[in-house]
């Protein structure tokens, strides 16, 4: 190969806080609009900023999930612009004291590990976001959104793939997320990224011209814009039919392809300055170590815990580490039914493909973990079957009913009694003579037929190792 | 023109007007802008409630310069603003203002007036439209030193809307044994006319005294316009014509309403004061100018040491020209420092202490006047 790409990441991170940067509004998603509004991030004048401490708390924990310095002593400044989506007229934002410094991050592709770089986290407040009325042709604002606390990191131009670039956001929202720092969902923008390319030659020193692309919302856009960004790069260096300018880009998911947004980014003069109304907030080394020590458990210890602890396969516990919110539920379902291989087994081929079956993701599957931690009781202790059990465990996530009182009131319980199956199995026989006329003639499929006649008149509650022994028993005699 | 945007006609020895940069919950508040026209405060400034609590009343809004701006575009207005007259003609007992650049400094001793201005950080600005939130203070237009201190304990201590204040819960004002030094700057003093210095002079002899010279007093003025500006632009960028205030009727796109709400909404002096401070804290003037104006501040700051002097004298007025006598009232502002000002023998006078140190000011003042 020819050519380098080389890249470089801005990753907006939003804090999992309740309240916002400066007030005590609350930041939950899905509000009514314009419902977390106060006159302090409505900008209204008068009004006075009181740093949010759990901010502070979960940016340096940010800092020492990425191995960073944490400064002593922060403060913010303000950035100036005028948009409708930004209330005072300037960001908050910190560009002459970022939070954490020169941090690094471990990746693997299968090159191999890698370090990347990181230049600062600093924290900032988010902005409000336009709400487009085609039908008045209108432009009306929800400012539920405005002075979120955000972290932005600034990686250093390390990445030379795709493949880095996406294992670097993968290991960036596990460690994140198993601190509670952040969700990262990237599709509800709570982790977003902007990304500087540039392609040069292999070998040489010299950076090609960069372009900065935004709006990929997922890791597969993500890649996919690189691809498309280097190549394009690559054209322009040998055909020179196009001359490559340092400028912003779109890209456009639907059409596979980034745009100049020609919104003259780069010319925009911030005139950022020190924020005189925001009193310096001081970090001692007492209050990092407070935050270090309860940080939760990251993913990778989790793995080991699971695995070695648990003796469960690491195939999974890949998959629950994964996501901070499958984690949850083992553990969580685990403390009212203590069988890890159960639950583990429940989450990985049930939960996740009634979830996969409603566009669910990993992190989005919510149930009440006591109740799925009953109606596993009730499979494993054999009061129920394995498909009543699945049908009870979509009951459960679509009305929340209780697997026991709903087992019981519907009377889903097992079926063991021999003499009932046995009975049921003789029926089942005489009432279908060819099947068991192409039984003789030896075909084995008809076993399964009768399993399935057998069951349905025992209304799909019967024991189904019973039935088949019984079954197996039976035909022999014939 | 008169005085009260709203008169609340209540009169006596505890009435306080409010300069319309105060915020009152459910009144309008336009800090003298159109840009705030049907602007309605939703909350009470906290000073307001602590006047309130203190039994006193509120005996109007009061006219005012735009968000009190220097105004350095034309002198031609020689009559004082409303807080001042409404003090002066006896309407109310005190006024609250916020005086930034000077003028109720330099203009209550002319109107038989004192000015109170506290230390930075001592009483709370919430609910105060704001102008350069770095040196914003809440000050207090009185007749008489004493009773203007009573009403700023009432005013005084750490409220926990604002967050650039001292810890202290309450201040005690009054006077104190500590001895008074003063210190004169002379060559400030001579700049004065003839009347100011002779008085100067007269009220130095009441006490013990000593020469100083105060370092970077040249650029004082030009420090103070610099950063002043640099804040306020970016305080008024909230303006926009979006969420409250004025909105001009009939624009095209988005640029167009910002460029016709703010034309039609800010005033000369707001419009030359955003457009200086918007150069200022531009990518290359940030530098030679906000960097090098922030440290010459620092290095104010530690040139007042009050070692050898406990109070520094100086004139009201030094010029005709405005932006000379802003020198006079800007090492309070920039240093977080209390001032006072009033008349002394037909005179005005203005006195500077240490952080906190309010009590001397105020003894100092009573020795003169005894
Ligand atoms: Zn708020």
């Amino acid at each position: 190969m020819k050519y380098e790409t080389v890249m470089g990441l801005e990753v907006h991170v939003e804090l999992a806080t309740k309240s916002k940067l400066f007030c005590a509004c609350s930041t939950e998603f899905g509000s009514d609009i314009n419902e977390n509004v106060c006159p302090v991030c409505a900008g209204m004048p008068g009004t006075s900023l009181m740093v949010n401490k759990k901010a502070v708390e979960l940016a340096i924990a940010a800092g020492l999930l990425t191995n960073s310095e944490i400064s002593p002593r922060i403060t913010f400044d303000k950035k100036n612009y005028f948009y409708p989506d930004l209330p005072s007229g300037y960001q908050l934002t910190q560009l002459y004291s970022p939070i954490c410094k020169n941090g690094w991050v471990e990746i693997e592709t299968d090159a191999g590990k890698k370090k990347i770089n990181l230049v600062q986290i600093h924290l900032e407040e988010d902005a409000g976001k336009l709400i487009h009325d085609d039908w008045t042709d209108t432009t009306l604002i929800d400012f539920n959104r405005a002075a979120v606390p955000l972290i932005e990191i600034v990686t250093r131009p390390d990445f030379r793939s795709a493949e880095e670039v996406v294992a670097f956001l993968e290991k960036l929202r596990s460690l994140l997320s198993f601190a509670d720092v952040s969700d990262c969902k990237m599709q509800e923008g709570s982790m977003r990224c902007d990304l500087n390319l540039s392609v040069r030659e292999k070998g040489t020193e010299k950076l090609g011209t960069r372009t900065e692309i935004k709006n990929m919302n997922s890791l597969k856009a993500i890649a996919a814009a690189i691809a498309y960004e280097s190549q394009r790069h690559i054209d322009a260096l040998e055909t020179g039919d196009e001359v490559l300018i340092q400028e912003t880009r779109r890209w456009d998911d639907s059409i596979g392809a980034t745009f100049s947004m020609r919104d003259k980014e780069d010319a925009t003069d911030y005139r950022v300055f020190p924020n005189p109304d925001i009193m310096p907030v001081f970090i001692d080394d007492e209050w990092i170590d407070a935050v270090g020590s309860n940080l939760p458990e990251t993913a990778q210890d989790k793995f080991i815990r699971l695995t070695q602890g648990l003796g469960l396969p690491e195939y999974d516990s890949e998959i629950i580490t994964r996501s901070k919110n499958l984690s949850n539920i083992f553990d969580e379902t685990l403390k009212h039914f203590n069988n890890p291989k159960e639950v583990a087994n429940w989450i990985i081929v049930e939960l996740l493909s009634i979830a996969k079956g409603d566009n669910k993701g990993e992190d989005d599957v919510r149930i009440d973990c006591r109740k799925f931690a009953k109606l596993i009781e009730l499979v494993d202790g054999r009061t129920i079957n394995r498909n009543v059990g699945k049908k009870i465990l979509s009951l459960i996530l679509e009305e929340g009913i209780d697997p026991v009182e709903y087992a019981e009131k519907n009377k889903l319980g097992m079926i063991n009694d021999t003499s009932l199956i046995t009975s049921t199995i003789q029926e089942v026989l005489s009432e279908n003579p060819k099947a068991l006329e192409e039984y003789r003639g030896g075909s084995k499929k008809v076993h399964g037929f009768f399993v399935g006649q057998i069951m349905r008149k025992l209304g799909g509650k019967a024991n189904p190792q019973i039935v088949n022994k019984l079954l197996v028993e039976a035909l022999k005699e014939i | 023109m008169g005085l009260f945007i709203e008169d609340y006609k209540v009169s006596g020895a505890d009435t306080v007007a409010l300069e319309d940069s105060i915020m009152q919950k459910g009144k309008q508040v336009t800090a003298g802008s159109r840009i705030l026209d049907n602007f309605t405060s939703p909350f009470n400034a906290t000073v307001v409630d602590r006047l309130l609590d203190g039994g006193f009343k509120i005996s109007g809004r009061t006219v005012m310069d735009e968000f009190g701006l220097l105004k350095l575009s034309r002198d031609d207005d020689n009559t004082p603003s409303g807080a001042l007259r409404a003090v002066s003609e006896g309407i109310s007992a005190y006024a609250l203002c916020n005086d930034l650049f000077g003028r109720y400094r330099g203009e209550a001793p002319k109107n038989d007036c004192c000015y109170i201005h506290p230390t930075y950080g001592t009483v709370s600005r919430y609910g105060l439209i704001p102008l350069a939130s770095s040196m914003d203070q809440i000050g207090i237009v009185c007749k008489d030193l004493s009773q203007g201190f009573k009403l700023l304990s009432h005013l005084a201590g750490k409220d926990p809307k604002d967050g650039a204040m001292f810890p202290d819960s309450s201040y005690n004002y009054g006077t104190t044994d500590e001895k008074i030094t003063l210190g004169v700057p002379r060559s400030v003093v001579e700049k004065a006319d003839e009347g100011t210095r002779e008085a100067i002079m007269d009220f130095i002899k009441e006490f013990s005294s000593t020469d100083i010279n105060l370092e970077y007093f040249d650029l004082y003025n030009q420090v103070m316009y610099i950063l002043s500006s640099a804040e306020i632009s970016s305080n008024l960028s909230r303006y926009d014509g979006i969420k409250f205030g004025y909105r001009a009727s009939g624009y095209t796109n988005i640029d167009d309403l910002y460029i016709k709400t703010r034309s039609e909404g800010f005033g000369l002096d707001a419009k030359l004061t955003a457009i200086m401070g918007a150069m200022i804290l531009s990518k290359d003037q940030y530098g030679p100018y906000y960097e090098k104006a922030m440290k010459i501040r620092r290095l104010i700051k530690e040139s007042v040491k009050f070692d050898t002097y406990k109070v520094i004298v100086l004139p009201c007025r030094i010029s005709d020209d405005p932006y000379e006598n802003l020198a006079l009232y800007s090492l309070a502002p920039l240093a977080g420092l209390p001032s006072v000002s009033f008349s002394y023998k037909g005179h005005g006078i203005q006195l500077v202490a240490g952080v906190k140190k309010e009590n001397l000011l105020l003894s100092t003042w009573e020795v003169s006047m005894a």
